[in-house]
């Protein structure tokens, strides 16, 4: 028996083991497979293949039975995901049944989750900014959360090398607060846009900019992959790997090396601890499929199972040494949760264009990156926000009657209507230590694991900060020359933003932080966490970009320290 | 008058309402009531210069779409709906809404839009009443505003009445404009448009695109 588990142990021994498989896990597997590890990647869902498997990407709206919409069936198989636009007919098969995978909700906390293969990365929004030294010092200035442990310096040529594989196109600004990177060429902004852009920009003297957004969409062909055929239907998967995705991107360059394991239908339950070595050892793994444990050795194990499913696993990962956890000696893991709050703006109708049109589906519209709480301004919270928005000509034309009908009806909706722009903002949510997650035995998965609760709320900070975002965006559209200016607060639910932050935060000191500057456990060496569970603050960019440049400034830490002997 | 519901409709509902599990294969709407959505459907999106409703295949959809996408209430009261439309028609013209003219039915259908609009104002004049008496904004927690900072989380929409000349009029809009036919021909449809231009003039003629 003993030979035969001696055999069973070699056969599943890795030199690093990656738990989940999505922006920053794909990135794991990649820049690890690339220094020479044999890796073993670890997915919970099925396995998605590239283009063969996006089953929707090249159907026509009428080749949708609902078109679009979800059925009464699905809505109740799904009553979380239901409850926001992402979850729709055309990418149904990448939303979880939250029958499942249930978990608490002290208060309301929309997840959004897709387990498969290239989990998020399928149907991420795409905009990628860089933090600056502005987001990286509040913590230290405000004295919210901790301060981070690296500055702009340590991740910059980071960001310059993700950005090069992954293909980010997008303008140059030489703005301080959002660094430029290594773009493609940018996408074009349409004629409301750059007249809304000169305008502010006039107004406020460039204290205030707009620029195209910046999206992993390529405006060239790039890295063996083809550029962006402006159809818009991105989430569903893109049958010419225009965007960057695990599947378009880091797998191929992982299964290239000929180092890589992929096992999808493998749900990690814990990270085993061995004592004597004081690092972890392996993992244990529930096949998500027939239910059989197995359990799988490596020297390193990088966990990348989205912010909220990785740091269910290290609380899950209980033992004498961390009875909470692993790597729980700061009492801060399941702690400091965050996520941006916004569908708070304003919009109207542009005039002046009506002789002007738009050809092609833009899958990308424009940013005003953050100017509030910046050099001189003191509002009355801290932190900001920036917006996302854009110009788009459609069908609604003021004049048409309500409910109307017939042939004239027709021929207005069959007709380029008016012009109208829109901001929409997004905000920065401060890392409140009760904003928490912590594991709830009451309940039992579909696999049998306990679950998570989840205690989050927007505070008075936000609450504050949307006054702003509606208001000034108002004011920007007003001085614009935009018409019928209309404000909204369409409210804001924590995890509503799919922008899901902290719970294992980074930090200097091991007494307040669960990961040091590598995003390495500090208790625990050969362990690195680097999906967004490890932010010690949110900012108020979209942060993937931000995980992809951590997670290979980690790796290449990693294989350095385990060709030292250090870990 | 003719609220009440039709023999058949109340059989198709005891069929496929009480058992959600045979929805998907039972039937809703038997083939009169199937021919009545798809001329409303015509009477809102008509031939003009390019096909219409009915040519675009929407009656088949809207009876699909209620069938499988509403609940139950909805489903009611667009059956209920659709059999006061043809009561109304035999009331009015002493046929069915099969056999008036496109007139006759554009002037039924303008007076439910009539109807529809003044029920829905009343409905919103209500619940506008309703909130400002609300002085206690704990009260406004619903299931899924629980104990949460109130002021930031989105509010669950209240709910509405639905009301069948809405849901038809909402059915026609998506299964014509998202079908075929009218999204080739009386919109412009590019499947593959490979390049985003952000400023072209405007053509003569040119259609909305899809």
């Amino acid at each position: 028996m003993s030979n035969l588990n001696t055999k069973a142990t070699a056969n599943n021994t890795y030199d690093a083991i990656v738990v989940g498989s999505g922006i920053s896990g794909g990135w794991a597997a990649k820049e690890l497979t690339e220094k020479g590890l044999k890796v073993l990647l670890l997915e919970r869902g099925r396995n998605i293949e590239h283009i063969k498997d996006y089953t929707t990407a090249t159907k026509k709206p009428w080749e949708f039975e609902h078109r679009g919409r979800i059925t009464e069936a699905q809505k109740e198989a799904h009553p979380v995901q239901k409850r926001d636009y992402p979850y729709s007919e055309f990418n149904e098969s990448y939303w979880v049944n939250d029958h499942d995978c249930p978990y608490t909700e002290i208060k309301r906390f929309d997840w959004y989750r897709g387990f498969h293969v290239g989990g998020k990365s399928l149907m991420w929004g795409r905009q990628s900014y860089r933090f600056s030294d502005l987001n990286f010092e509040d913590n230290l200035k405000d004295g919210h959360g901790v301060d981070w442990p690296i500055r702009y310096k340590d991740i910059a040529p980071w960001y310059d090398y993700v950005e090069k594989f992954a293909g980010i196109s997008g303008q140059v600004e030489g703005w301080p607060a959002l660094p430029d990177g290594q773009f493609l060429p940018p996408m074009e902004m349409n004629c409301v846009e750059k007249d809304v852009k000169k305008r502010i920009e006039d107004k406020w003297k460039k204290s205030r900019i707009m620029t195209i957004g910046r999206t992993a969409n390529l405006t060239v062909p790039h890295g063996g992959r083809g550029s962006c055929q402006y159809r818009n239907l991105c989430s569903r998967g893109c049958p010419f790997g225009a965007y960057f995705s695990t599947q378009s991107s880091t797998l191929p360059a992982a299964v290239a090396t000929g180092n890589l394991t992929l096992r999808p239908f493998s749900l990690v339950n814990t990270i085993i601890y061995d004592k004597e070595t004081k690092k972890a050892k392996g993992v244990v793994v529930i096949d998500s499929e027939t239910k059989e444990t197995i359990e799988y050795f490596a020297k390193i194990v990088f966990v990348n199972g989205s912010t909220l499913g990785s740091t269910f696993l290290l609380l899950n990962s209980t033992s004498a040494e961390f009875p909470d956890g692993l790597g729980n000696g700061s009492g801060q893991l399941g702690h400091n949760l965050m996520d941006h709050h916004f569908r708070c703006g304003a919009s109207g109708r542009a005039e002046g264009f009506d002789d002007k049109y738009t050809y092609g589906r833009r899958a990308n519209g424009i940013y005003i990156p953050r100017y509030r709480n910046m050099g001189n301004d003191k509002r009355d919270y801290v932190r900001g926000f920036g917006y996302q928005g854009g110009a788009s000509r459609g069908n609604w034309h003021a004049d048409v009657a309500e409910m109307a009908f017939g042939a004239e009806f027709k021929d207005q909706m069959t007709t380029p209507g008016a012009w109208n722009m829109g901001l929409g903002g997004f905000g920065e949510s401060l890392p409140y230590f009760e904003n928490r997650v912590y594991i709830d035995k009451s309940k039992k998965d579909k696999w049998g694991q306990p679950v998570l609760a989840i205690d989050c709320e927007f505070k008075d900070n936000e609450q504050k900060m949307r006054v702003d975002m509606m208001n000034d965006a108002a004011e920007m559209l007003e001085a614009s020359g935009i018409k019928d200016v209309k404000t909204y607060d369409n409210g804001s639910a924590p995890g509503m933003a799919i922008h899901e932050m902290g719970t294992a935060r980074m930090g200097h000191d091991p007494k307040t932080s669960v990961l040091n500057k590598w995003n390495q456990m500090h208790e625990v060496k050969n362990v690195f966490v680097t999906d967004g569970s490890c932010m010690t603050s949110a900012a108020c960019q979209n942060p993937s970009l931000t995980y992809m440049a951590l997670t290979a400034r980690a790796c290449d830490f990693a294989v350095s320290e385990l060709k030292k002997g250090n870990i | 008058m003719g609220g009440a519901l039709s023999a058949t409709t109340i059989g198709v509902f005891l069929d496929s309402c009480n058992s959600p599990s045979t929805k998907t294969n039972g039937k809703l709407f038997d083939d009169n009531q199937l021919k009545l959505i798809t001329e409303v459907a015509d009477i809102i999106i008509p031939t003009t210069s390019s096909p219409g409703a009915k040519a675009a295949g929407v009656g088949p959809f809207i009876a699909l779409m209620v069938k499988d996408c509403y609940p139950e209430d909805a489903q009611k009261a667009f059956v209920k709906g659709l059999d006061a439309l043809e009561e109304q028609s035999k009331d009015q013209f002493k046929k069915s809404f099969l056999e008036i003219s496109p007139a006759e039915r554009t002037q039924l259908l303008s007076k439910l839009r009539e109807e529809t609009i003044a029920a829905t104002k009343a409905e919103q004049d209500k619940q506008k009443e309703a909130d400002a008496q609300k002085t206690d904004p704990d009260k406004a927690k619903s299931q899924t505003e629980n104990a949460g900072f109130a002021s930031i989380l989105p509010k669950d929409k209240p709910k509405t009445e639905p009301r069948f000349f809405s849901i038809i009029r909402d059915l026609t809009l998506l299964g014509y404009f998202t079908s075929e036919i009218g999204a080739t021909k009386a919109m412009a449809y590019v499947d593959i448009p490979g390049r985003y231009d952000g400023c072209v003039d405007l053509k003569p003629g040119q259609k909305v695109w899809a």
